[in-house]
């Protein structure tokens, strides 16, 4: 053991005793505090970064302990995807029925001429379920025994960028904690040598549209439980190689020299933060050597690569986003959202959807057979689609934002299979049977996360704050 | 973890915190009598308000707890609520002791702690006295507390006072020189230097607060409470134009500009008499908050969204209070209404703005025609920046002094004359014959190209004056290629493209206004093969500006768009300097190519002549001098300069001119634009919304008026509507009680780590009682008397003992007062993002302190992080000069993608109002701290610092240097004994490896130190070392 090693040990006892004292810190005091109350499980006070959630004891029975969402960014069709509409075809390029639109919220169609415009592809039954997938997507289709598909979403946000602080924190509101951030904070995380919340990007050809860090921000939770995002160009998260000439060895030896600085000052100085900053980074060291080896594909099999489509390792793909998300979830990160940047399609939506699925549909695919046949499936939560939906009726060569009704699938933890949940009117306008809002899908997800959504919650300005703000039902229909 | 999470336990226990000092304190006095506002409000409002509170819409059992008229009457189910005085007859203390049935529910998730059930049993016991909330109550002096205080300063008097009380005493002041840098900090964000001067404190106060440095530094303070950032937050966050306001703020706070005019000028500037461009600039504050350009966003639905965050941002920056939940209903623990809420929105329904920064097709903007993504936010004004007039002035004396040594040259170099006089003879037949300097050749051959290939039946209409023009619109690809012969001409230096007057009727000319032409130039030699010539610099007599990131594009570059107003009898013209002077040969022809959607004939002019700023080629003093047989030394200089740029025989002067008039036109003179507010006289109807859903129009419309629940409220009549003025005035009226407490409580916590009243974004009812009351409204009450003197009240703090005492905590406080709340004890506190940045690079002698002010900067960033940033895409470009070392509150803030270093370090996106960081403590900072080149670079340019200080020449001696530089303070041997074995490993690793050395010394952008390279780069990881220590990044 190094020399710094046993200085370390010594300091976490200190930093105990600091805190049995009841020490004069207020970051002690607020943990020491939290305990006085019991909210907070039991973290080794002397680890911050041994943070085991908010939560003392699970609300309800765990199902699920991470989640990997989906997210196709730009807000895919739903008459493309799992919402077959029969009726809308055969009226294609006719008059949309005013009776559906009036006084209802539009996008760019506001003031104009509304035309039916029936998918362009066509749908089967598939797997034992029957559920209904387009035939853009046949990998996906083959999962289809593992899916739950909710045809009757709706959001309350018609744009892309409030859609998604919607989707993300259930309010448009700027500063409220991003999903992930709530489940680290509640939860914790199962993985010391990484985040506990990681973001991946990726973009199509078409229909992009931007996103932005405030979609992973902790709000107004500390920012330990902020998502941390992946790169695809360098440093795959920001400042984590070494300065050029610095090789890993070196790196320690500076390292443990600031741990003996900082030592140092904790024998003269009574601040708690500095045992705090001395395991971060010890922390920060941790992962400079853990996301390198987690990025590094090296020890994933030829076949693996090519059941998951994964050209160049590492080149910010969404195959090989997918795969990434698999070794983030085989190593408890509890949050990895996957944004795919391609399905804002108010025009061309052919050529649009065609792209976005031809890239989304195999990982996808992928994902969920790899992580069944490594037995993770059963605890990890899978969510896909997209902020919002987008209209029956067409925009030109395309179809606008649409806030009524779309679809999602989940699959895995806890979620039952190869079930399909509500449903639309005949024309796929109006989500008209099991409605699920947002906040209901956040308060379901949670509770397959064992939380009680009404209960993990946290002050801000004199309120409590939660994902699922004044509502959300579970939607019991949905859980096996 | 964080001050603000233990704010939020203190409320999570529903306990305030003297109570609890009280409850685990080492003696437990007689309790006194139990307090409304201490010890029973904060409980009623964190769990009873919900139900039997303000809102009368989720009222239960007809039941209102707050006010005690209500709350002491029999409710209609005849239930007696409280009786004073009894508390076995009060219906409430019966059900909160009821295990069965209790109060409040076990739904609630919020049960009482024994004691806190015990406490409401003893205040209905005392007779269940209700106190106003403290934070709206009248202002009054409170009388000081007698104390043995010697300081005479009556903050002192308030704290001695209160730790009496508790049998406790201040700590000991802290070191002086542990002092001497912590006060530096604070004020000015910025370390000593390591130049330790033997100053009175007093003196050392008085010199930090009149360093314009304390401006910056209160900056970063304001600025996240005015959510200052220079992009527009919401979708393709595109930027906006208004760094002036952000050096207004700096002024302000550097000049001691009294807060209430501070106040009034950025909330309505606009409306005073004759307001000047400073107060102007100040109401850019109303238009900082979030906006969006999105395709298919409804300018109702934003316009909707911006009003509501300017409530919750000015109720948040001057009453501490969260207006926020009564957007949708009545706030559930606070008196705030839902009206109250849009009448302080209805102040500002004057602000003119747009709900959707664009002219789209689906709800047309016809004030916003021909914005793009590239387009700035109106309205705007131009004003001048005193940064960017003094780089102007700075680029021109350089400009001036390399035009003068060439000048010089020509009088001294034999080559350079020979070459001057045979250009002049060369040059004068032309010049004879072609008096203006400019050729204008009758076309040879016009074509219309599509793709580059002649369009067979279609060729250009050509005027009897020689102007050309399409013969329809150009379609995409197609293009108008004109032939020149450029007869006489022996070199071709500059192009010049005129619309002439009188070349159609004013009808014609108005119909084709406001369009855009391009340009491009080519010479065909006699054999056919052409050479593309590139353009150096254009610029036209008028256009309209091209954008380009939300700025003005300089002089002409992709396209000249022509003015959206065409006058008949004003000639265009534009000139295009050639990249550098052409020689020209027998039978070359000139190939122009002119795209855009322009009709209007264009004249086509071609010069020998060229001049630095394009508009100045053959200018007529110019001519004359050529032309004069005897110069005088004006004459001379100007044959000199037409020289120098119509040759370029003179190469690096040449080349030197450009670049240093390129750098200089980047200054716009010393001119720029920022956002303001313009009043509109037809202010935007604004109603109460249910439910704050912005298409429900059935909520009565409301006009201004000041919050209910404060005193001193002034209402709008249909006769006299209030605005933002009256408002402004209001607010720093002695009638308002709100505003002086919210912000001395703020600035509190700036010097002691945490607010009087601990959750400082919340003064209202779920907030906490300040932990020294009298000592706050004291603060408040002499910061309103004092005429609003912020540096007369920070002087009053950082001058009293409780500020100047040892941070060390001592042992037996820690139990007597566990969050030192009482402070015998100052508080360590991490610096803010802005100052760990301007902490290190001040230390490697690298920061940038002699420029204040100015357009934001661009430190060095991770490559494509901004690579899901679209409409339009952005690519981040990290300066390369003296930009790179400016200090972090001049950081280009990009909301939606905040430079990294400044998010690791709790920096806020600036999205809305927000008073408080969080304080964090990330393996993210560790990473930072060890990798970012910025730091890295610091730690480079420490090393050289210690390196080249004659003073010390051992090593011991420089670690000694190092350790004044940095933390002020003489280093403690084992720290000297660890640093040199340290530094030893170093050495013998870098002589081993000195290709790793030379890397390491590559980072960042100052230039190179040219000492040897293992030792630099060892004493580089030994900066880096203390760059990274937790000392250095704590203020003590």
């Amino acid at each position: 053991m190094s020399p710094f090693h046993s200085h370390f040990e010594a300091l976490r006892v200190n930093r105990r005793s600091f805190l049995q004292q009841s020490s004069y810190g207020l970051g002690g005091l607020a943990m020491a505090m939290l305990h006085q109350k019991g909210s907070a499980a039991t973290a080794d006070l002397a680890k911050p970064d041994d943070w085991k959630g908010a939560l003392k004891a699970p609300h309800s029975p765990v199902k699920a302990k991470r989640v990997i969402f989906l997210c196709m960014a730009g807000g895919p069709s739903q008459y493309e995807t799992f919402d077959w509409k029969p009726e809308l075809k055969k009226l294609h390029d006719q008059a949309f029925p005013e009776s559906f639109t009036k006084g209802q919220q539009l996008a760019q169609l506001q003031g104009a001429q509304l035309k039916a415009r029936g998918s362009f592809t066509d749908f089967r039954k598939h797997g034992q379920s029957g559920i209904e997938v387009s035939d853009l997507f046949p990998e996906i289709a083959k999962q289809a025994d593992k899916l739950c598909v909710i045809r009757s979403m709706q959001t309350e946000q018609i744009n892309h960028d409030t859609a998604h602080a919607f989707m993300n924190t259930g309010s448009i509101i700027k500063g409220r904690p991003s999903m992930g951030s709530w489940l680290t904070y509640g939860l914790g995380s199962e993985t010391e040598d990484l985040p506990g919340f990681i973001v991946l990007t990726s973009a199509g050809k078409h229909g992009q549209q931007p996103i932005s860090a405030r979609q992973w921000s902790s709000g107004v939770l500390p920012s330990r439980f902020q998502g941390i995002q992946f790169q695809s160009k360098g440093d795959a998260v920001h400042y984590i190689g070494n300065p050029d000439g610095v090789c890993q060895s070196t790196q320690r030896q500076v390292i443990e020299e600031i741990q003996r600085l900082n030592g140092f000052l904790a024998e003269e100085q009574n601040d708690p933060e500095i045992a705090t900053r001395i395991s971060q980074y010890e922390m920060a060291f941790k992962m400079q050597s853990s996301v390198p080896e987690l990025t590094d594909f090296s020890a994933e099999s030829q076949a693996t690569l090519d059941r998951y489509g994964v050209k160049e390792p590492g080149d910010g793909s969404f195959a090989s986003n997918c795969l990434l998300a698999r070794r983030l979830a085989e190593r408890g990160v509890r949050m990895i959202q996957l944004y795919h940047r391609a399905w804002d399609h108010h025009s061309q939506i052919e050529e649009g959807m065609k792209d976005g699925a031809s890239t989304v549909d195999g990982p996808t695919a992928a994902l969920l057979q790899d992580l069944e046949e490594r037995g993770l499936l059963e605890d990890t939560l899978v969510l896909w689609g997209g902020e919002f939906g987008r209209t029956p009726m067409g925009q030109g060569s395309g179809r606008d934002h649409h806030i009524l009704s779309f679809s999602v699938f989940m699959a895995g933890g806890g979620i039952k299979p190869g079930t399909t949940w509500g449903s639309t009117d005949e024309l796929g306008y109006r989500a008209v049977e099991d409605v699920v809002s947002v906040h209901d899908l956040h308060a379901t997800m949670l509770s397959l996360l064992g939380i009680d959504h009404h209960r993990l919650t946290t002050k801000f300005q004199g309120l409590d704050v939660r994902l699922t703000g004044v509502g959300g039902n579970l939607v019991r229909g949905i859980v096996a | 973890m964080t001050l603000s999470l233990m704010n939020k336990v203190t409320l999570i226990l529903g306990v305030p915190f003297v109570a609890l000092t009280g409850v685990h304190g080492a003696e437990t006095p007689a309790p006194a009598k139990v307090s409304f506002n201490r010890d029973i409000r904060p409980i009623m409002s964190d769990t009873c308000f919900h139900c039997h509170g303000f809102d009368a819409n989720t009222r239960e059992a007809g039941l209102r707890l707050d006010i005690r008229e209500e709350a002491i009457k029999e409710t209609e189910d005849g239930v007696l609520a409280i009786v004073p005085g009894e508390p076995d007859k009060s219906e409430i203390i019966i059900r909160i002791f009821d295990e069965g049935d209790p109060m409040p529910p076990d739904k609630a998730h919020k049960p009482f702690t024994p004691e806190q059930k015990e406490l409401f049993r003893r205040w209905v016991a005392e007779g269940a006295e209700y106190e106003p909330h403290w934070s709206y109550a009248e202002l009054k002096k409170p009388e000081l507390p007698k104390t043995e205080a010697a300081s005479g300063n009556p903050i002192d008097a308030f704290i001695r006072a209160e730790l009496a009380e508790k049998k406790l005493s201040l700590s000991p002041s802290a070191a002086p020189q542990v002092l001497a840098r912590r006060l530096s900090l604070d004020l000015t964000g910025l370390p000593l230097g390591g130049e330790t001067v033997a100053v009175d404190y007093e003196a050392q106060v008085d010199s930090l607060l009149a360093s314009p440095h304390f401006g910056e530094r209160m900056a970063v303070w304001w600025l996240d409470i005015a959510r200052f950032a220079d992009t527009v937050g919401f979708h393709g966050d595109q930027n906006q134009r208004i760094f002036p306001y952000r050096d207004y703020v700096i002024d302000a706070f550097h000049k001691n500009k009294p807060f209430d005019v501070f106040t009034r000028e950025q909330l309505a500037g606009d409306l005073l008499p004759e307001p000047t461009k400073e107060q102007l600039t100040a109401t850019g504050y109303n238009r900082l908050n979030m906006m969006t350009r999105e395709g298919g966003a409804q300018p109702k639905e934003y316009l909707s969204k911006y009003g509501a965050e300017r409530v919750r941002s000015v109720s948040a920056a001057w009453f501490g209070s969260t207006f926020g939940c009564a957007e949708c209903h009545d706030h559930k623990f606070d008196p705030i209404k839902a009206s109250d809420f849009y009448e302080m929105q209805s102040f500002f329904a004057d602000v003119k703005q747009w709900g959707v920064y664009a002219d789209y097709g689906y709800t047309p903007e016809p004030e916003l025609k021909g914005v793009n993504n590239d387009s700035p936010f109106p309205p705007e004004i131009e004003v001048e920046s005193p940064w960017l007039k003094r780089q102007h002035h700075l680029a021109g004396e350089a400009l001036d002094r390399l035009l003068a040594e060439t000048s010089a040259s020509l009088q001294s170099d034999a080559k350079l004359i020979a070459a001057r006089d045979e250009w002049e003879k060369g040059l004068a037949p032309f010049l004879k014959s072609h008096t203006d300097g400019w050729l204008t050749p009758a076309p040879l051959e016009g074509k219309i190209l599509k793709d580059g290939k002649p369009v067979a039946d279609r060729s250009p209409a050509v005027a009897t004056t020689g102007a050309i023009a399409a013969d329809k619109a150009l379609g995409r690809g197609e293009s108008l290629e004109v032939t020149l012969d450029p007869a006489g001409l022996s070199t071709l230096a500059s192009v010049q493209l005129g619309i002439e007057k009188g070349e159609l009727d004013a009808k014609t000319m108005a119909d084709r206004a406001g369009k855009a032409l391009t340009f491009s130039l080519a010479i065909r030699d006699s054999k056919g093969a052409v050479k593309k010539l590139s353009i150096r610099h254009a610029e036209a007599t008028a256009k309209r500006p091209v954008f380009r990131g939300g700025g003005e594009v300089i002089g002409v570059q992709s396209e000249w768009r022509l003015p959206a107003v065409l006058s008949v009898e004003e000639p265009l013209r534009s000139v295009w300097l050639v990249s550098e002077p052409v020689k020209l040969s027998e039978g070359d022809r000139i190939v122009a190519t002119l795209g855009g959607d322009n009709l209007l004939p264009v004249k086509l002019s071609l010069s020998p002549l060229a001049a630095l700023e394009p508009l100045e080629t053959a200018a007529s003093k110019t001519l004359v001098a050529l032309a004069a047989a005897t110069r005088d030394a004006e004459a001379v200089g100007l044959v000199d300069t037409a020289f120098l740029f119509s040759t370029a025989a003179d190469r690096a002067a040449y080349d030197a001119a450009h670049q240093l008039a390129a750098k200089q036109r980047e200054f716009r003179e010393g001119k720029a634009w920022t956002m303001v507010t313009l009043p509109t006289d037809k202010p935007l109807e604004v109603r109460v919304l249910p439910r704050g859903n912005w298409q429900d129009e059935t909520g009565p419309v409301v006009l201004p008026s000041t919050p209910s629940f404060l005193p001193g409220r002034l209402e709008s009549t249909p006769e006299k509507r209030l605005t933002r003025l009256d408002l402004a005035n209001w607010i720093t009226s002695d009638a308002n009680p709100i505003t002086s407490r919210a912000v001395m409580n703020r600035l509190w916590a700036m010097f002691f780590g945490t607010g009087l009243s601990a959750v400082i974004d919340d003064l209202g009812s779920q907030g906490e009682l300040p932990s020294h009351p009298e000592l706050l409204d004291w603060l408040a009450f002499e910061f309103r008397e004092s005429g609003w003197d912020l540096q007369h009240m920070v002087r009053l703090i950082v001058t009293s003992e409780t500020y100047r005492q040892s941070s060390n905590l001592r042992p037996e406080l820690k139990d007597a007062d566990p969050a030192n709340r009482l402070l015998a004890s100052q508080n360590p506190r991490r610096l803010e993002a802005e100052f760990v940045r301007d902490n290190a690079l001040s230390i490697a002698g690298l920061l940038n302190l002699d420029d204040i002010g100015g357009p934001s900067v661009k430190p060095y960033q991770p490559a494509g992080y901004y690579e899901a940033l679209q409409f339009p895409n952005r690519d981040y470009v990290a300066d390369t000069d003296a930009r790179q070392w400016r200090r972090g509150v001049y950081t280009h803030w990009q909301r939606t993608f905040l430079h990294p270093m400044m998010a690791n370090f709790d920096a806020p996106a600036r999205d809305e109002c927000a008073a408080a960081r969080v304080n964090s403590n990330t393996p993210q900072q560790a990473l930072t701290l060890l990798n970012d080149p910025a730091f890295v670079e610091a730690a480079r340019g420490l090393a050289a610092r210690l390196l080249g200080d004659q003073r010390a020449k051992t090593d011991p001696e420089r670690i000694t240097a190092a350790y004044r530089i940095a933390l002020n303070r003489e280093p403690a041997a084992r720290e000297v004994e660890a640093l040199t074995a340290f530094l030893k490993t170093q050495q013998d690793h870098f002589s081993a490896a000195p290709e790793e050395a030379e890397k390491l010394l590559a980072i960042g952008l100052s230039p190179p130190s040219g000492l040897e390279p293992s030792l630099h780069a060892s004493w580089t990881q030994l900066a880096r070392v203390l760059l990274n220590a937790h000392e250095t990044i704590t203020r003590y």
